[in-house]
């Protein structure tokens, strides 16, 4: 047959790139069970030991007073607050925006569509300038409040209602007797079950991941969200900065250390990323590529 | 329960297009309104103006004795039934019918009551606990009305609830959804653009055309007494033959001359339509129905027409035959429309020499195609129109 | 007599407005309005625009991320769409286990994947040292990250965490051709490979274009991968390597807030000209309204 040659082809280049994106993916897992020079020694992808593990944990957790823990937490604090605000007021918006009739409705659209193509990044610098203005730096609603907008959102909901929910079951809750509150949150709101997960993923991923805006804001390594805090970390250990040397000995942050802080570092977001591989199609694919 | 009334109703909308052009309507207490028209007649404009989910341009719109056009939808006591039943899915079965009536905030138990009961006239006990998605589009629709009878309102809109069931579920439906409202006796006002649901249904039937109301009345009197080219060429399937046609006079009283062919008026015909006296020397518009044409072989008496048979359809209890005269078939104004529309006079110009008419007849017709045929017309019930104005000719 | 005339939908918009304008309009005005003016608040025409583009750091900043931002992209439509197709038709149990490999890395996002491939390119741990020394040669961190191989690096950093999500988005709309579509192509003759290509290519162009821009306008503004690496590399790799590391050296070191935010908007007007082409020559928000 000609197809079993193109079929093994098929096959081996779908391997070769799981090789790609599944082997660095192991190495992290496994590298906080040895210690630093049997990482040098051993094979990479070998289980050192659960005493290892813990020996790293032990470690990690010492530095600076239990920072790491800090750091989990206030990126914690912070994606959550800002996602959960970010919910609040993007699902309602989509909503205003799909079926309202007021004027500016379209321009907002458009206003929308331009801020959400703008990189957050590019803002930084002036959102800094504000908040200083606005005497919030160093405070964490000078991270959540950026963080709480998300245009894309906005745009997520917006396109879930406008394509997803029939305006005759609007028309149906008023005829019924709904206010307008009550046809949004009797009606509209409890439809919106799929859109809500996808901006909480898109959210919530998105600054959990954030490093510069916090970077820029935040002065107190004690505020640091954990991808600012890695970075602290990697500047304390010696294989990366030789100059460390000798401090990387006193925090005793070596590889294995700085490895396990990355992997948990990752939980919440592989979470996330679990459970929501099938919703995230279905909500995007099926909901916006409406032809 | 409340009577319903338009009065001098319009609706513009934002584009321009003017949807209802100053209705005149009153639906009496517990009478079942039809509003009935081709498609883009403004049906559902009206509709939704007595629902409050349109803003009236012009007029008022009375609900009782309360002008409603600045109320909200909740504030106007009515229930509404969608073509897309528009249940929520979220909500089971007894959650939507129960939804009006949790959110005019009643009593638990009275909830339970009415909804029970509302299960019970519409056979839906089984279902309670389903899910929209989970039923049939019969017990979908069924749903949709439930929730319209549990709230007892003032009155019943409905906008086609049955154009999304198939065939055979419509008529056992259009029977129900009758049954049901003569029993409750609320004010209906039914949308539809299928003349059966209205001529069986309605108590009068209102036919629109392009935002205006045409003639409203009894089922019966519509198809007996057209009051214009529409309203005859509308009701009635298959549609009313059209035939430009002279009257003189001649003989006894009155002819129309047919293509070459000569209807004899005989003086039944005149005393019924006295009208038709000043129009001698006159072009009208003749409407034949269907069922007054039949085979000649079969008939007694009567005018004759001579026709080709173009096509033989037969349906069992009778034969629907297609044939072919010679004479002109009158244009009507929705020709003339469609010929604008579509910026083709030839519509107009190339009128062949031949008029099509449908003849339903006996089964036990021997006709065939391509042959000739004996047409025989019954003079009782022909219907004379202006042929300026369309308006029929009493 | 209310109600109708209330402008229906206005107040659930309302709590959206404050973070538009504060957080969305505000700061592109008030960069705009920075780049045009001086320190002392003088209108400043272009000063700012030509004073940074004569720094000796503003042309490598931004040949670099061109170079990062072409082979990232290059990697992306190609590898993406290639492997989508190629999971595309496999039988469901085979597809859905590498589409959850190539999605994991996803998790991986920002800092953690920067540190993720120090390691990886480290040839003292790397798992990958025997490619690292006979493709890149390189027997040394310090040699892996060569200024020369870090568009690529980066590239291949960016690639690996994000194209999994995208190839699952892929095969999502892939899925959403109708299947007699492919019956239909198949019975006219055409081969798995020119169904791919002539059918279900056209078809999920769409999502290519949307792909493109955002990972276009996230592309330009590269900053925590290069900045974590010059941390790592004890200044080998520039504090400087992309506009936006520039921006926050200028207006973080040298308190430069116009300079910064000249170059903060020339990120923002190449993002804005790039988005533009790219949704008019694919059409792609051409069904909202
Ligand atoms: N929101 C709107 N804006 C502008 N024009 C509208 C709007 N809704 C309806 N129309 C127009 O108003 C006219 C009447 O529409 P309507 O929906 O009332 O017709 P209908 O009689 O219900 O037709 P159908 O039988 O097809 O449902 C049509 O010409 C339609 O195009
Ligand atoms: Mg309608």
């Amino acid at each position: 047959m000609l197809r079993l040659p193109a079929l093994t082809l098929r096959l081996a280049i779908l391997s070769a790139f799981a090789v790609f994106f599944a082997v660095p993916v192991l190495w992290l897992i496994l590298a906080p069970t040895k210690a630093d020079s049997a990482l040098v020694t051993a094979s990479p992808l070998s289980f050192g030991s659960f005493h290892q593990l813990s020996l790293a944990w032990h470690h990690l957790d010492r530095f600076s007073d239990h920072i790491y823990r800090r750091w989990i937490y206030n990126s914690l604090y912070y994606a959550l607050s800002a996602t959960a605000i970010t919910l609040a007021v993007s699902v309602p918006a989509g909503y205003g925006l799909a079926f309202g009739k007021f004027p500016g409705r379209r321009l907002l659209l458009s206003l929308t569509l331009v801020v959400m193509i703008i990189p957050a990044a590019a803002l930084v610098l002036p959102i800094f300038l504000e908040l200083n203005a606005m005497h919030l730096l160093g405070r964490s609603l000078s991270v959540i409040l950026p963080f709480s907008f998300f245009p894309f959102g906005v745009y997520l909901a917006y396109i879930y209602y406008a394509t997803a929910l029939p305006p005759g079951l609007l028309d149906a809750a008023r005829v019924d007797g709904c206010s307008e509150v009550q046809t949004f949150v009797r009606v509209a709101l409890p439809l919106a079950k799929p859109v809500v997960a996808l901006v909480f993923f898109f959210s919530f991923v998105a600054d959990w991941n954030n490093f510069f805006l916090p970077l820029t804001v935040l002065a107190d390594s004690n505020q640091y969200p954990i991808q600012v805090g890695l970075s602290d970390l990697l500047s304390s250990t010696p294989s990366f900065n030789p100059a460390q040397g000798g401090g990387g000995q006193t925090v005793d942050i070596f590889r294995p250390e700085l490895a396990l802080a990355t992997l948990i570092a990752i939980v919440p977001v592989a979470i996330v990323f679990l459970v929501s591989q099938r919703a995230l199609v279905r909500g995007l694919v099926g909901g916006a590529v409406k032809e | 329960m409340a009577r319903v009334e338009f009065d001098d109703v319009s609706k513009v909308y934002d584009d321009g297009t003017r949807a209802v052009d100053r209705l005149d309507l009153e639906i009496a207490d517990g009478e079942f309104m039809v509003l009935v028209g081709p498609s883009g007649c403004g049906k559902t404009t009206a509709l939704r103006m007595v629902a409050g989910l349109e803003e009236i341009s012009d007029g008022t719109v009375r609900i009782g004795e309360r002008v409603v056009n600045g109320l909200t939808p909740k504030s106007r006591d009515i229930a509404m039934v969608f073509q897309s039943y528009a249940l929520y899915p979220h909500l089971t079965v007894r959650d939507n019918i129960a939804f009006p009536l949790k959110i005019a905030k009643l009593p638990k138990d009275e909830i339970g009551r009415r909804v029970d009961e509302a299960a019970r006239i519409l056979d839906l006990e089984p279902y309670l606990k389903r899910k929209p998605r989970q039923l049939s589009g019969g017990q979908r629709q069924r749903v949709a009305m439930g929730r319209a009878i549990v709230r007892q309102p003032a009155a019943f809109l409905m906008d086609e609830p049955l154009s999304n069931l198939d065939a055979k579920l419509r008529v056992q439906m259009r029977a129900d959804i009758k049954k049901i409202q003569s029993d409750i006796g609320t004010t209906t006002i039914y949308v539809t653009h299928d003349q059966v649901e209205a001529m069986t249904m309605g108590d009068r039937v209102a036919v629109m055309r392009k935002g205006e109301l045409q003639q409203v009345a009894p089922p019966q009197e519509l198809y007996d007494n057209p009051v214009n080219v529409f309203v005859a060429g509308f009701i009635g399937s298959p549609a009313m033959n059209m035939l430009e046609a002279r009257i003189d006079r001649g003989g006894e009283g009155l002819v129309a001359h047919v293509g070459d062919s000569e209807l004899a008026l005989d003086a039944e015909t005149l005393s019924r339509r006295p009208g038709l006296a000043s129009y001698a020397g006159r072009d009208v518009v003749l409407g034949i129905r269907p069922e007054d044409l039949e085979d000649a072989a079969l008939a007694n008496g009567g005018p004759r027409l001579r026709g080709r048979v173009e096509l033989r359809e037969a349906l069992g209890s009778e034969v629907l035959v297609h044939f072919a005269v010679a004479a002109r078939q009158a244009v009507t104004e929705e020709m003339r429309e469609l010929a604008e529309d579509i910026g083709d006079d030839r519509v107009l110009l190339d009128q062949p020499a031949e008029a099509s008419l449908v003849g339903r007849f006996s089964p036990r017709t021997q006709v065939r195609e391509n042959e000739l045929v004996e047409v025989s017309v019954d003079r009782r019930s022909l219907h004379f129109f202006d042929a300026q104005t369309g308006l029929a000719i009493g | 007599m209310r109600g109708l005339r209330v402008p229906r939908g206005l107040p659930f918009v309302l709590p959206y407005l404050p973070f538009l304008i504060v957080f969305g309009i505000a700061p592109t005005i008030y960069a705009l309005d920075l780049a045009f003016t001086n320190a002392t608040g003088g209108w400043a025409w272009f000063h700012n625009f030509v004073r940074t583009f004569d720094d000796y750091r503003f042309v490598p900043a931004f040949k670099h991320i061109l170079l990062y931002t072409s082979v990232w992209l290059a990697m992306l439509v190609v590898i993406v769409v290639g492997l989508a197709l190629l999971l595309h038709g496999r039988a469901n149990r085979v597809s859905s286990t590498f589409r959850f490999i190539f999605y994991m890395p996803g998790a991986l996002a920002g800092a953690a994947s920067v540190l993720v491939w120090l390691f990886m390119l480290d040839p003292v741990v790397s798992p990958g040292r025997f490619l690292l020394q006979h493709v890149l040669g390189a027997t040394l961190f310090a040699q892996s990250i060569a200024p020369g191989n870090l568009p690529f690096i980066f590239a291949m950093i960016a690639f690996w965490t994000g194209a999994g999500g995208w190839i699952v988005v892929m095969y999502g709309a892939l899925n959403t051709i109708p299947h007699d579509l492919e019956e239909a192509a198949r019975i006219d003759g055409a081969s798995p490979i020119q169904i791919a290509l002539r059918l279900k290519l056209p078809l999920i162009r769409k999502w290519i274009a949307y792909m493109v821009i955002l990972s276009f306008a996230t592309g330009t503004q590269l900053f925590v991968e290069p900045q974590l690496v010059n941390e790592a590399s004890l200044g080998l790799v520039p504090d400087t390597w992309s506009p936006n590391q520039l921006a926050y050296q200028l207006a973080f070191r040298y308190a430069d807030f116009n300079g910064a935010a000249a170059i903060a908007v020339d990120l923002l007007f190449i993002g804005l000209v790039g988005a533009f082409l790219i949704v008019t020559r694919t059409g792609l928000f051409r069904t909202d309204d």
